[in-house]
């Protein structure tokens, strides 16, 4: 590793707790944007009783000064104490959040694996056979394929092989369901989260490719007689695939978003249908963890990407 | 008359062309990607369609047809009723309004914030442009929808409610791409020759600096506007954006989501517009980005 990326990898790092800290700030900030009583605009109309109310201004401190408030709010968080939630029968907020986790984890992590077992090769050989039927299509399937909305394909695979097909379940995570049948209800959920990446994916892929083949080291390597399958991946498919570590890892914060559309419309009790079920019920605490922990994976993440990025590709520099 | 007898006079510029502008040769470029003409004849088309949707709507879109509720695609109604026997073609018309109109407002909203922003942290550099670069990649960092719908919660739900949420959530890139054109411009000779002559930081910013970032920025907003469409659509149809009874796509397919086992009709084809109107901005923010940029153009 050279001096300057060592360098760059520490700055990285330093930073990072000062940009988690800017997070929570902007969290904290969004709930005092609330008109009114901010108390109030927390509780659901349901949940409205004086006791509630109390833990509310009790939670927020609301009688003290802003950064009092903050720094009372922010000492519980750092304990990855978020309060209880005002509805979901008073669970501690991360108990939810624990509980929920695993499918979202799976769903996203199914997706990127088949987003990317896709984008890979389809990227590959359109920048290979440039200009050819295959390359036509899949630059006109990657234009579709961005316009599309995702609530819309979801709407259409659940129209298409649930209601009509029936080959499908239409809704649940199937949790009692084993083999198969548990299987069957993978394929929407994770179908539609991955075509939200893929053309993003096969379109960087596609241009990495192109400018790796263009390369010097590529034209040595057919001029001194390789067979093209050992130029195309012993040589090329490698260095195209270093720069896809940072499109990947841009993508992950619109995967999680991704998830509040397909969880709500597939029925899979996630964090994302945990988002938007504690946004109809006003429920803040659910809300502002998640948005918290959301951002701070994605932060953390990011770092990760850049000290991958900088210990693999040793060519990069920064300054 | 200065002008015609000023040319002759030196001689050699009838024999060259004269330089074509920046914009011109764009133009000419943009001219013969023809997907991107495309894109901007249904943009054109849509945006008559939504100017004129009252008129051209057969049917009123808050009206009811008593007696025929959720009924198929057919010669009186070309893409059928809903649940409540409304005519879904005319509200998709009369939806494409509220879409275009909320894109719109949103993207100038982002806009003047992501412009704003990233001018001045490109410009002044230092402290400044750390704290504004490390908020934009702090609010880059949470989920988009979580965010946006988290934001949305705390007003009442409504047109203005999205367009303000879009815009306060959705500027970061702007302000990046912004900032990067001005940090190029601002180390190239013409503005040091403006500075010595004395022009005001403002000045140099407006008159100097943003005209040549200009169309970085135009192709930025043209994409934005599939973006912010996609974005209304969603909360809508999360419900947590425009709200019934005004029509808009989104809303439009929650409506159609409930009915989906007996009409599909009522959440496809608003669908569908969001897909072709989206399309259609992408193709013409690519046009443009490929017009403007001609190393791109080989891509």
């Amino acid at each position: 590793m050279t001096p300057a990326s060592r360098a760059y990898i520490v700055r990285r790092i330093v930073l990072l707790p000062f940009l988690l800290v800017g997070l929570s700030i902007v969290v904290f900030a969004l709930i005092h944007l609330a008109p009114g009583d901010p108390a109030l605009a927390f509780i659901s109309e349901q949940a409205m009783d004086p006791e509630l109310v109390e833990q509310v201004r009790r939670n927020l401190g609301l009688d003290k000064p802003l950064p009092v408030q903050y720094a009372v709010w922010a000492s519980h968080v750092i304990r990855l104490d978020f309060g209880t939630a005002y509805t979901f029968n008073r669970t501690p907020v991360i108990d939810l959040i624990r509980e929920r986790l695993g499918v979202t984890v799976q769903l996203q992590g199914l997706a990127l694996l088949v987003a990317l077992a896709l984008a890979i090769p389809i990227g590959v050989i359109s920048a290979q056979r440039r200009y050819s039927l295959f390359d036509h299509t899949t630059t006109v399937g990657v234009l579709l394929g961005l316009a599309l909305p995702n609530f819309w394909i979801a709407l259409l695979l659940q129209l298409l092989f649930a209601v009509k097909l029936g080959w499908l379940p239409a809704f649940g995570s199937g949790a009692d369901a084993h083999g198969l049948q548990k299987v069957a209800h993978y394929v929407m959920p994770v179908t539609v989260l991955a075509t939200t990446v893929l053309p993003i994916f096969v379109r960087f892929m596609r241009s990495s490719m192109l400018d790796v083949i263009s390369q010097e080291y590529v034209r040595t390597a057919r001029a001194k007689g390789l067979p093209e399958r050992a130029v195309i991946y012993g040589h090329a498919l490698r260095n195209a695939l270093i720069p896809m570590v940072t499109v990947v890892g841009n993508q992950l914060a619109g995967l999680l978003s991704g998830s509040v559309i397909v969880e709500y419309i597939f029925g899979w009790p996630g964090l994302g249908s945990l988002a938007y079920e504690s946004i109809l019920r006003r429920d803040y605490p659910v809300i502002l963890a998640l948005t918290l922990l959301a951002g701070s994976f994605i932060l953390i993440v990011n770092v990760l990407v850049d000290i991958v990025y900088a210990l693999i590709d040793p060519r990069i520099s920064f300054d | 008359m200065a002008e015609t007898a000023a040319t002759p006079a030196l001689g050699i510029d009838r024999l060259s062309r004269p330089p074509e502008s920046q914009l011109r040769l764009a133009w000419r470029s943009f001219r013969r990607n023809r997907l991107a003409v495309a894109g901007g004849v249904v943009l054109l088309l849509l945006y008559v369609v939504a100017l004129f949707a009252p008129v051209l709507a057969p049917y009123d879109y808050r009206a009811f047809n008593p007696g025929q509720p959720l009924k198929p695609p057919s010669a009186q109604h070309w893409m059928g009723t809903d649940r409540q026997t409304r005519d879904v073609f005319s509200r998709v018309l009369v939806g494409s309004r509220v879409s275009l109109a909320v894109g719109f407002a949103a993207v100038s909203l982002i806009m003047l914030i992501g412009i704003t922003l990233g001018a001045v942290a490109g410009y002044l550099g230092g402290v400044v442009d750390n704290v504004i670069m490390r908020l934009t990649d702090i609010m880059l960092a949470i989920p988009l929808l979580f965010l946006l719908i988290a934001a949305a919660a705390l007003f009442t739900p409504g047109i203005r409610t999205t367009v303000i949420v879009i815009g306060f959530t959705s500027w970061m890139t702007t302000a990046r791409l912004v900032r990067g054109e001005f940090l190029r411009l601002k180390a190239l000779d013409y503005v040091l020759a403006a500075r010595a002559l004395g022009a005001s930081t403002p000045r140099i910013m407006a008159r100097h600096l943003l005209p040549n970032a200009l169309p970085a920025i135009i192709v930025q907003a043209t994409l934005w506007l599939s973006y912010a469409i996609l974005l209304e659509s969603s909360l809508s149809f999360l419900g947590l954006g425009v709200q019934p009874p005004t029509p808009s796509w989104g809303n439009m397919l929650a409506d159609g989501r409930v009915d989906m086992r007996i009409g599909w009709w009522v959440a496809v084809f608003p669908g569908m517009a969001i897909f072709v109107t989206v399309l259609a901005f992408n193709l013409v923010g690519d046009g443009l980005r490929d017009a403007f940029d001609p190393w791109r153009r080989e891509r």
